[in-house]
This record gives C-alpha cells, sequence and structure tokens, in this order.
C-alpha cells in the first residue's frame, strides 16, 4: 500500500494571501500540494463523476469492483444491487451492492474505501478497475454531499467473522475517518455467502430517465458479458433478477512480468529497485523481471548498450536508457496472454443465446399511482456465432473478441461494446468498432446492400448502413491491460495500431460464419414479403382479366394462389429468359390475325359457352369431389383449351 | 362499321387476347405468366439508315409476377389494359392523366397499405407497356394527352364532325392541334409548304407578321417537345399532302434536338417512329452560324453550359449528324461556346425574323 503524504492543504493559500501587503502591485504565486482525494473530487470529470452521471458511475463502479473480487478467486458471482431514491426533495439517493468475492481485510477496509490511489490492482494483468478510484469517489461524494456515513461490511476468506465500518473521507487529507468499527455477532451479520463485501452509501445526485435508463442497460450488459454470474437489482420500480446461465466462469487472469518490448526507464529503475541490496546483476534483474527474456538475450542486450559490468543498483539513468534504448530496437517472442482474461467463445455465447434486457412496463391505471414495474425480457436469437484475435497494440497484447446474435426474438441492429468485460455505453459514435461496423462490406454475408434494403427497409427509420437494417446484434470485446481509451470517462475506444485492422477481420470472419444462415432467412423474408404482395395483387389482376374476359375469378384466382405458392416454394424454377410461350406483341399480332373478325367473335363467345359449360363441370365436379377424392385430377384438366377441344368433337 | 369503330375492336380483341393467353398459363399451364414487352430507351434504339429514323430495337424487358418488384408491374399492367378496354367499351376518350385516376386505388389491408401507383409516371409506363405489347399507339385507344401543338394556316380539319378552317383572317390566333388523332381527319391543304417553329411565341410573331399569306405557308408548332399529334400531322403533311416540310429552331444543342424529333425520332417513342417521323424535313435554322452572319447582338448571345457542350459533344458521334455542314456547325458552336434563341431576331426589330431571315432562309433552300 502505497503511504499517504501530504497534510495541510486548506489553510495554506490563506496565509500565504494574508502574508500580501495590501499596497503590493506584485502578484506573487504560491505553491501548494493537494490531497488525491481534494484533486479527484475538484476534478471529479477525471474518474467519468459528472452531474447526471453520478449514479451511474457508483452502480458501475460497485460492480466492477464486485465481479473482480469474485473471479480473483474464481466464485460463481453472486451480486445484489439496490437503488432507490431516500429523498427526493434533496435528490438523496441510497445505493448498495452485496456480493460473495473475497472482501477485503479489516484492516484494509478504511484504506481501500476513503484513500484514493489505493488499490490491490496495481498489477499487470486484466481487471476491470484499475486505478483505486471508483469507490473512492462514492466515499468522497457521499462525505461531501450528505451527513450520512458509508457504511461498508466485510466478511474476508478463511475468516469466519464479518465486520462493519461506519466511514466518512478527510477529503483534505485522503485519510479515511473511521466513526464505528466492529465485528459482528453471527445474528447480526448481513452478507449471506461465506465471504463478501457489502457497500451501502447515500449520494445526492438527480437521475433523468436517460441516465437511468444507462444504468438499466449497463446492467442487462453486463449479465451478458457475465452470464455466469447471478444478478439481483432492485429499484424504486421493483426488483429483476438476472439467472445465472452457466456455472463456466473465464480462466481468471494471471500477474504476468511486464514485457521487454514495452520497457522504459521507470520499469527498469522499478526492478532494479525490487532487488536493492542482494547484490544482483543487471543480468539477473533483466531475466526476472521481464518475460520472454532469456539469460542470453539479457547477455546479448547488455553487450549491445555497452554499459560496463556492474551490481544493478549501481547504474545511473544514462547507463539505463542506453538498456532501454536496446530492448526498444531487439524483437521479442511475442508477449504471453496469461494477463489477460478474454470472456471466451462458451461464455459468450450462453450471454448472447439468452440475453436479458430490462422491460419498463407502464401500468395502465391512472387513478393508482401509476408506477412502472420491472420485469426481465429474454432475447433468444436465431443464431449466434463467435470468432476472436489475439493482437499486439501499442506492444502490449490484446485479445479483440466478436460475436454475433442474428434473428428470432432480436428485431434491430445494435452494436455492444465491452473493455475487459466492462460494457462501453456512452459515445458510441466515437469508438472504433462503430468504424469497424461501417466498413465491413455486409457482402461478406453473401447478401447485397439492394437485397437487404428491399427486405427490412423501414421507412420510419432512416439508417443509412445496410447493416443497422438487420435484425442483428454485434459484440465487440476488446482486452488489454491498457485499452486504449478515446477519453478519461472510459467509454470509447480509440482505434490505435492495428486494432481496427483486427476487429475488422474479426468481424468479416462472422459475417462469412453467418452467410448461409442469413440467406436462408433472407430466402424465407422475401417469400413471405412475396406471398403478402400476392395476396394483395392477385384480386386486382384477377378482377382486371375477369371483367375483360368471361372467366370464372373464383377459378383463376384459386390457380394464381397454388401457382403463387408454388412459386415461393421454389418449385417453378425457369429462366424466365428461356421461356417459349411468352406473350409477346407478335404472338398476339400472330393469333389476331390467324382468325378473321367471325371467327374472332366465336372465340369471345366461345369462351362464354365456355365458362357456362365449365360452371356446369364444376357444379359436378364440387359432388365428385365429395364423393371420390381421386376426381382432382379431372378438376385440374378442365382448363378453356380442353374444354374448347371438347366442345369442336361434340359439335361434329 | 367505321375504320375507327374496327381500329377500336382490334383494341379490344387484342387486351383480351393478352387476358386470356395470361389466364391460359395460369389455370391450364400452371405457371408464371410472363409478359415480353419491348424495351424503351436510349440502349435499345437503333439508328436505320434504309428509313433514314430511329427505330426501336430487339431488346425486351420480361415482366411476370416472379418476384417482390415485379408483382405490382404485373397487376398495374394488366389494370391498365382492362382500364383501356373499358374505356373504349364505354366510347368514351381520356386523357393519361385520366387513366390515372380511373385506375387510382390502394393495395393491401389496414396494416400495410400502399398506393397502387407512386405518380402518374407510372401509370404512364403502364399505357405506354400496353401500346408496346398491342403494338398500337395510345391515341388509336382514345387516351390523349393535354393538347399543345398549334397550326395556322391554310389547311382545312375535320374533328369529329366539325369543320375547322385555320387559314384564321384574323392573323390573331392559332388552332390547337387536337391530340384524339383518331377523330382528325385532314380535309384540305392548300399551302405551298409546312413552316415548323419551335416554340409557340415565335409562331405568334411569324403570323402577326401575315407571313402566311405572303408565303401560302402552313405554321405549325409543337411548344417546344412536340406531342405525338403535332409530330403526325408533320408527317401527314409531308407524306400524304406531299408538302415540303422546314424546320426552325433556336441556335441550341436543345432546339437541334427538338427539331430532329421532327425529322429523325426520339429514343422515348422509338417503337413508334414509323408513325411520326418526317425524314424528308428540312432543319433550315436557326444554325450556329446564323448567330455571326446575322449579327446577332453579343447582349442577345447566351454562354453555353456544361450540359450544352456535353450535348453537342454527344451529337457529334450521332450517325445522323455525320453530314459535312452539320460538323461544321457543331464545331462552331464547341469552338465558340455561344447559343441563342430564333427570338434574338427582335433585337434587330420584331418584324425582322419574319421578313428578313426566314425569306432569306428559304429562298437558299429554294422553298419560295
Amino acid at each position: 500500500m502505497k503511504p499517504n503524504a501530504s497534510v495541510d492543504v486548506a489553510s495554506e493559500p490563506t496565509k500565504a494571501t494574508t502574508g500580501m501587503t495590501p499596497h503590493s502591485s506584485k502578484i506573487k504565486v504560491s505553491y501548494n500540494r493537494k490531497a488525491e482525494s481534494e484533486f479527484f473530487v475538484d476534478n471529479s470529470a477525471l474518474a467519468g463523476f459528472t452531474g447526471e452521471r453520478i449514479l451511474y458511475m457508483a452502480v458501475r463502479e460497485l460492480i466492477e469492483n464486485a465481479l473482480d473480487s469474485c473471479e480473483s478467486n474464481h466464485t460463481l458471482p453472486y451480486i445484489s444491487l439496490s437503488l432507490k431514491l431516500l429523498d427526493p426533495v434533496n435528490d438523496m439517493w441510497f445505493v448498495s451492492c452485496e456480493d460473495n468475492g473475497i472482501g477485503v481485510p479489516p484492516d484494509k477496509v478504511p484504506v481501500a474505501v476513503c484513500s484514493f490511489l489505493t488499490s490491490g490492482k496495481y498489477v499487470e494483468k486484466q481487471q476491470r478497475g484499475l486505478f483505486g478510484v471508483g469507490l473512492k469517489m462514492i466515499a468522497a461524494f457521499s462525505t461531501k454531499d450528505t451527513d450520512h456515513p458509508l457504511k461498508v461490511w466485510t466478511k474476508p476468506q478463511d475468516e469466519g467473522s464479518e465486520h462493519y465500518f461506519e466511514l466518512r473521507t478527510d477529503i483534505g487529507t485522503n485519510k479515511p475517518i473511521i466513526l464505528v468499527r466492529k465485528v459482528l455477532k453471527t445474528n447480526e451479520q448481513v452478507i449471506k455467502a461465506g465471504s463478501g463485501f457489502k457497500v451501502q452509501a447515500v449520494l445526492r445526485a438527480r437521475l433523468s430517465p436517460i441516465t437511468k435508463n444507462r444504468i438499466y442497460d449497463y446492467i442487462s450488459q453486463s449479465s451478458i458479458v457475465n452470464p455466469y454470474a447471478l444478478l439481483v437489482f432492485e429499484s424504486d420500480e421493483g426488483k429483476v433478477v438476472f439467472d445465472r446461465r452457466t456455472k463456466m466462469m473465464p480462466q481468471p487472469a494471471k500477474e504476468v512480468l511486464p514485457h521487454p518490448g514495452d520497457m522504459d526507464l521507470k520499469t527498469l529503475k522499478k526492478a532494479i529497485l525490487n532487488f536493492t541490496n542482494q547484490k544482483t546483476t543487471l543480468l539477473g534483474v533483466l531475466c526476472n523481471s521481464f518475460q520472454k527474456l532469456s539469460a542470453e538475450k539479457a547477455k546479448e542486450i547488455i553487450t549491445r548498450s555497452g554499459v560496463e559490468i556492474k551490481p544493478a543498483d549501481k547504474y545511473n539513468e544514462h547507463e539505463l536508457i542506453k538498456v532501454v534504448n536496446i530492448c526498444k530496437q531487439t524483437k521479442f517472442q511475442i508477449p504471453n496472454t496469461d494477463h489477460l482474461s478474454p470472456i471466451g467463445e462458451e461464455i459468450l455465447t450462453a450471454g448472447m443465446t439468452s440475453e436479458y434486457a430490462i422491460v419498463i412496463n407502464k401500468q395502465t391505471h391512472p387513478a393508482e399511482h401509476s408506477q412502472p414495474q420491472l420485469s426481465i425480457k429474454i432475447l433468444k436469437p436465431s443464431l449466434t456465432t463467435y470468432s476472436s484475435k489475439i493482437c499486439l497494440i501499442n506492444n502490449r497484447p490484446t485479445i479483440v473478441e466478436c460475436g454475433i446474435a442474428y434473428g428470432g426474438d432480436i428485431s434491430s441492429f445494435r452494436l455492444y461494446r465491452f473493455a475487459n468485460k466492462i460494457p462501453l455505453l456512452y459515445d458510441e459514435g466515437s469508438d472504433v468498432a462503430r468504424e469497424v461496423v461501417s466498413e465491413v462490406e455486409i457482402n461478406k454475408m453473401g447478401i447485397s446492400k439492394k437485397e437487404v434494403k428491399e427486405q427490412f427497409a423501414d421507412p420510419e427509420t432512416k439508417a443509412v448502413r445496410a447493416v443497422e437494417l438487420l435484425p442483428i446484434h454485434i459484440f465487440f470485446h476488446i482486452c488489454s491491460t491498457k485499452i486504449p481509451y478515446k477519453t478519461a470517462g472510459k467509454e470509447s475506444i480509440a482505434s490505435e495500431g492495428d486494432l481496427k485492422r483486427y476487429m475488422k477481420v474479426c468481424l468479416a470472419d462472422l459475417y462469412r460464419k453467418v452467410s448461409a444462415q442469413i440467406r436462408k432467412e433472407l430466402r424465407i423474408k422475401e417469400a413471405e414479403s412475396r406471398l403478402h404482395l400476392y395476396k394483395y395483387y392477385i384480386p386486382l389482376i384477377v378482377n382486371a382479366i375477369s371483367e375483360s374476359i368471361k372467366v370464372d375469378p373464383d377459378r383463376l384466382s384459386e390457380a394464381f394462389t397454388r401457382v403463387a405458392e408454388r412459386h415461393v416454394r421454389g418449385e417453378i424454377n425457369y429462366p424466365i429468359a428461356e421461356r417459349q410461350d411468352k406473350i409477346t406483341g407478335e404472338r398476339i399480332d400472330g393469333e389476331i390475325h390467324e382468325t378473321t373478325e367471325v371467327e374472332d367473335k366465336i372465340l369471345i363467345s366461345r369462351m362464354d359457352r365456355d365458362n357456362q359449360h365449365e360452371e356446369k363441370n364444376r357444379k359436378t365436379e364440387r359432388t365428385n369431389q365429395n364423393t371420390n377424392k381421386k376426381n382432382t385430377q379431372r378438376k385440374v384438366q378442365t382448363t378453356l383449351d380442353i374444354l374448347n377441344v371438347q366442345k369442336k368433337t361434340r359439335r361434329k | 362499321m367505321t375504320a375507327t369503330d374496327k381500329r377500336h375492336q382490334e383494341v379490344v380483341k387484342k387486351i383480351k387476347l393478352i387476358m386470356r393467353d395470361v389466364s391460359k398459363d395460369i389455370i391450364t399451364e400452371k405457371t408464371m405468366p410472363v409478359l415480353d414487352v419491348p424495351k424503351v430507351g436510349y440502349d435499345n434504339t437503333v439508328w436505320s439508315d434504309a428509313k433514314r429514323m430511329l427505330t426501336i430495337g430487339i431488346k425486351t424487358v420480361q415482366v411476370s409476377p416472379d418476384s417482390t418488384k415485379k408483382i405490382p408491374t404485373f397487376a398495374q399492367y394488366i389494370v391498365m389494359a382492362s382500364a383501356i378496354r373499358r374505356l373504349l367499351d364505354e366510347e368514351m376518350e381520356s386523357t393519361i392523366r385520366g387513366m390515372y385516376y380511373a385506375t387510382l386505388s390502394t393495395v393491401g389491408d389496414e396494416k400495410n397499405k400502399q398506393k397502387f401507383w407512386n405518380s402518374q409516371e407510372n401509370s404512364d409506363d403502364a399505357i405506354k407497356a400496353v401500346e408496346l405489347l398491342t403494338g398500337i399507339p395510345r391515341e388509336e385507344f382514345s387516351v390523349t394527352s393535354k393538347p399543345k401543338g398549334m397550326v395556322s394556316g391554310p389547311i382545312m380539319l375535320r374533328v369529329g364532325g366539325d369543320l375547322i378552317d385555320c387559314n384564321l383572317g384574323s392573323k390573331a390566333t392559332s388552332q390547337l392541334i387536337p391530340t384524339n388523332i383518331r377523330d382528325v381527319e385532314i380535309v384540305n391543304v392548300k399551302a405551298d409548304f409546312v413552316m415548323v417553329v419551335e416554340k409557340d411565341t415565335v409562331l405568334n410573331n411569324i403570323r402577326k407578321s401575315g407571313f402566311i399569306q405572303k408565303y401560302n405557308a402552313i405554321l405549325l408548332t409543337g411548344s417546344g417537345e412536340p406531342d405525338r399529334a403535332t409530330r403526325m400531322m408533320v408527317k401527314t403533311l409531308n407524306e400524304e399532302w406531299k408538302k415540303p416540310v422546314v424546320i426552325f429552331a433556336d441556335a441550341d444543342p436543345w432546339g437541334l434536338g427538338i427539331a430532329l424529333r421532327y425529322k429523325i425520332g426520339s429514343e422515348s417513342l422509338s417503337y413508334d417512329s414509323d408513325r411520326l417521323v418526317t425524314p424528308d424535313a428540312k432543319v433550315l435554322g436557326m444554325l450556329f452560324s446564323d448567330i455571326y452572319e446575322y449579327n446577332i447582338p453579343e447582349v442577345a448571345r447566351l454562354t453555353a453550359s456544361d450540359e450544352d457542350i456535353n450535348r453537342a459533344n454527344d451529337m457529334k458521334k450521332k450517325p445522323w449528324l455525320q453530314d459535312k455542314q452539320w460538323q461544321k456547325e457543331l464545331n462552331l458552336f464547341l469552338q465558340r461556346k455561344e447559343k441563342c434563341e430564333l427570338d434574338a431576331f427582335f433585337k434587330h426589330g420584331f418584324k425582322y425574323l419574319a421578313e428578313t431571315y426566314l425569306p432569306q432562309k428559304l429562298r437558299e433552300a429554294n422553298m419560295i
């Protein structure tokens, strides 16, 4: 743990001011040190805690801490989160979160909760939180805006007892103020699991409907990438439970040594410092402090850098920088990815195949207090697919995971972005994933933009990209110890190095995987819309024909419908251009010249009579049909032409 | 039975034959009917050296109710054919806009309602398809457009039962050329030649000057893009009444295009060229060289647009404009990039066009 430094901050500026003579025109600048806590409270935007987003960030930090705590011990997470309005007049919110993780040792609780930049996570492995700021922000804001203490329960692993704390932060000094500290008796314990951690805070914040939906989205999306977690969420609008859909958990990230390609003066000095007074050589330090660095390789580096051989702690910065420079020029093996914990195909698939979403049901009883009720909707897509790539971004191994869920209960396009298993909800427009989706051509799915637009175009939505018309959810998960975030708020990822290229490769790969299925679905959809069109247009066509020539509209309509159905089923397969019996001008001309005017009259009146005959035929047919089903064959034969022939023979 | 009645019967019969074939395909053959409609447009227009006109090529479009796109089209064609038959049965006539309204309806159910026609353009296309399928122009089945062509001069028309003398003594008005051409008959033509001008404003000016009386001419205009009735009248006067035809249009690629509509036809009506085109017509003006020969002042000249230039470059390549004189004219235009309307002669005085320019041009061509 880092010791805490500065005190006496707030009073100093005043002293400096009073020390100035009132008539002096010289401006005197005073230099003061600020406590970390005060700095972060003053610059809360750095940690994402801005106005509207306070509650969102609080929920986010609590869930992330809880998940990290469970995963570090490979425990299937159980998280119970609650967000309730305590005092509507003063915008006081009550927020609490309980988990079944490893807990926090009681003696570390006050600093872990209240002192900024104190964290158990300052190691080289993938974790959700990294900065040691989140929970401290909640504590500081609670102290700043309310008179409620922050309540904490902790039940560390391997220690049956549960400890209770009431804490506040001394913002001026970055030190915890312990109001209550006690060991709870068995009947007083609140943590249900064998170990765990619970935080309860009161925060002053406004919650706009947009932010509220973001919180709901955040929880839903967390459950997509953590389908192995049991999540209970309770708000004033109701209680929802995200079931655990798999018992499989991702391989936990392991702490690894830094990669020499990523070495700088700071990491090298820190490594040397670890071996102080051990008389270790530089060679030893290099081999033991960095991965992928054999003794031979280390020797080579030292030789090439031209520094003399002496105990490691005897080198000065000028010498060390030479070593760093050589390392930057040297090619090493690709860093290992043990410190990363991707979601993995099975787990992401479990999340995608049952996407949980929070739905707000508006109650329609105006008389009663119309409180919306929360419920859970589970989206089951008709197919999902997964792809991943390992790549090096800024010398750091990065894993790109991509998934697609298509069709089924999914009705529209949506892009999901995750970084180290954290859902990213804001600033989608500037995220690299957005660019990737725009740039990967949809024809990789084996379908054209035109087809998609014909089948899915909705006049009400003005989606420009064809892919956004599809009922498809695209998931991107980037994991790395250093995600190239665009902003300090950690909400969008920049297109750094080859990241975009790898993401595009992943997405294109998935497009190819789903192409067969999507093409099939498109065909079904096209068939459906064609059937609809037939339903609408056949009556018009039949009507136009039957008022022009004497033909039984019912029969024509029936026959047309049957032909249409067969056509939609793909049973009539012929290239139109090769048809011999197309209705052309010449053919009509030919037919008209074959007959003289009188004959033509006969033709038309003959059609009349045929029709009458046909009527009779149909009547008999109907009776026949009732008695003998084999006669359907005959029904098919009763056509205009055959009747004509029959007529002629009969007349003879 | 009169000729028109017989013609009507033929249309009705052809429409019925189409309907019968469609029913036969569906009921007997149990297959999708296919209408094979000749393709209309630039890519199916062929220059015929023998006929000296644009004719339709052999490409066709298959319209069958077999795709989401073509089901509505097929229905539109059949519904339009039936509407035309009804029109003839009722012995009425209609404009193309009238046909649009007569067949207007909505398709689908409450949830998914769409218009049968997106616009009149669709219904015009359907009428065209019936023309192409029956091989009979729409005027013959009493579907016409609004008249816009005008005629003045010693020519007698019989429209229905009424006699119309277009040698209007007052010089103050012209006769609109009826578009229901099946009702129109030319009874008598006493003129020596026919002069076609591009615009009605120019025609009015010439008529007012007493040109008709002085030169014993018939004046005709299509008021811009000529309709079919106007083109047909020009052809009839030239080929049946053996009257020479001269054409004057503005000195720009657009005007030249309109002059050529009369002389060689157009891409959009290439299937009907035989009835519409007058290959013997002479395009006398206004030539690009006339701008300079007749000293049109610079203020009255217009700068050619990019579109004009492109059009002229296009025209230069056309087989029917390979004549040396036309190549020279087009080169002159492309070089000077200036165009001019016939009306520009008014800068020289209101009578200059009718009393100086036109007579001089006609004399050069040995017309007067």
